[in-house]
């Protein structure tokens, strides 16, 4: 065999790759090669420095929104120092500041909460049908979020929608679809309720991704058929298993 | 994760990070090197829970420091594997050094690796690993999978050949360049050796 058809293969025969055949040919050749074995010498290289390489392997995919979430945290105290210095200045600084991002506006508004509901967003959720009226599997609702009026400034462009299908067991299944819903504080989550009165039932807890869309399926018990208004609250690891009082989001059945 | 020549540097990114694209700038590195730090973490600490810590503190830490980056003293990866052996060895020591009780309630130090070479021993060993992920990762994804099949699952070229529906031919052929540019690359990046010791 001639170098140039050894070349090729001798890669693959490094890596004990090639049938023994092919194997046997090469080792004859490079007996009487000095250049091929030059070459041998030099991918071994390669190989030895392959030994060291890490195992492909890839991190988990929510360390890196982890580590966003963290980032935007810390940033958080400066951006709203800088937006209440806006705020006060003129009214070109409130103009930008309604110019900001939803995301920053978001943060910015939960500031002026009062401290009961310090953390969160009030915004009302129409739901667009009853549960009663729907099939298997046909969506139930479609649920627009309408900010509450003290909260509607800085808020355009922001939406959520609820799918609510019947399950054979009774349950009812919620499909959550928010846009930019913001993440949750650290050690915190939201969570879902069905609310009729003082009495709430819970759907469950999820978190969200903060920018684009956070896609949530949860399930109610059957008897959350009556209760009439949805509520998402933000909720803190650690505390009661109860709901909190941070609300984020609430929604009435019309 | 090979780098298209219209995206922006690392070095460019860097810069990004003190501005208000700083989420865009970070996810974009983290995209660029996550799984090489992941690696080498893994290979430093031998525990994924700890690699995924390291991950973490690592971008972190590119986040807060990114000021200390001055790319007129080598390459953004060079300071990035820099930063990892610190925060690495720093979890090393840390669980080296955990508490952890026992059954009748007294304390002991409780060694977490069990391993003949110093935390310094085995963070050194890491500079050639991570000069070798680089050098896959700068493979594009046909070239990276005849290595991984072949180097990391042990596959022959015949194997691979049937396994993934590329003729025999061009599997070798893969195989060959593959070689070549991680020859290339890890020559090209040996010779900022110096700056790591």
């Amino acid at each position: 065999m001639k170098c140039a058809e050894i070349h090729p293969n001798l890669a693959a025969f490094v890596l004990g790759g090639l049938e023994t055949e092919e194997a046997a040919e090469i080792w004859q050749h490079l007996d009487s090669c000095p250049g091929c074995q030059s070459e041998l010498q030099e991918l071994r290289k390669v190989n030895r420095a392959l030994d060291a390489a890490p195992p492909p392997a890839a991190p988990p995919a929510y360390l890196k929104r982890e580590i966003l979430s963290r980032v935007r945290a810390e940033q958080l105290p400066a951006s709203n120092k800088a937006g209440r210095a806006e705020k006060s200045s003129s009214l070109e600084g409130q103009r930008r500041s309604h110019r900001t991002s939803r995301f920053n506006r978001f943060k910015e508004l939960r500031i002026v909460l009062p401290s009961t509901a310090a953390a969160a967003l009030v915004a009302m959720i129409a739901l667009g049908v009853f549960f009663g009226f729907l099939r298997e599997e046909t969506p139930v609702a479609t649920i627009q979020l309408i900010p509450a009026p003290q909260e509607a400034v800085g808020l355009k462009g922001y939406w959520g929608v609820a799918e609510i299908r019947p399950q054979p067991s009774g349950n009812q299944q919620v499909e959550l679809k928010l846009n930019n819903f913001e993440e949750p504080k650290p050690n915190s989550y939201y969570e879902l309720w069905f609310v009729s009165g003082d009495r709430r039932i819970s759907a469950g807890s999820f978190t969200s991704v903060g920018e684009g869309e956070t896609r949530v399926l949860l399930n109610v018990a059957p008897e959350a058929r009556n209760y009439r208004t949805l509520l998402i609250t933000e909720e803190h690891v650690d505390e009661r298993p109860a709901s909190g009082e941070e609300v984020a989001l609430k929604g009435k059945v019309p | 994760m090979t780098q298209r020549a219209d995206e922006p540097s690392d070095e460019r990114l860097m810069i990004n990070l003190d501005g208000p694209g700083v989420e865009a700038a970070l996810s974009k590195l983290y995209d660029r090197y996550s799984r090489t730090v992941f690696g080498v973490g893994l290979k430093i600490l031998g525990d994924r829970s700890m690699a995924e810590e390291l991950v973490q503190e690592v971008f972190l830490k590119v986040w807060r420091s990114a000021h200390t980056f001055d790319p007129a003293r080598g390459s953004f990866s060079t300071w990035l594997y820099r930063v990892t052996r610190s925060v690495a060895l720093d979890l090393y020591r840390k669980r080296a050094s955990r508490v952890r009780p026992v059954s009748n309630g007294t304390p002991h130090i409780a060694a977490a690796r069990d391993s003949s070479d110093g935390p310094q021993e085995v963070v050194d060993e890491s500079w050639l690993s991570w000069r070798m992920s680089r050098a896959l990762e700068m493979l594009d994804a046909p070239h990276r999978e005849v290595i991984d099949l072949a180097y990391f699952g042990g596959l022959s070229q015949r194997e691979i050949s049937e396994r993934t529906g590329v003729p025999l031919g061009t599997v070798k052929t893969r195989t060959a360049s593959a070689y070549k540019s991680l020859r290339k690359e890890l020559a090209v990046q040996g010779t900022s050796q110096e700056v790591i010791r």
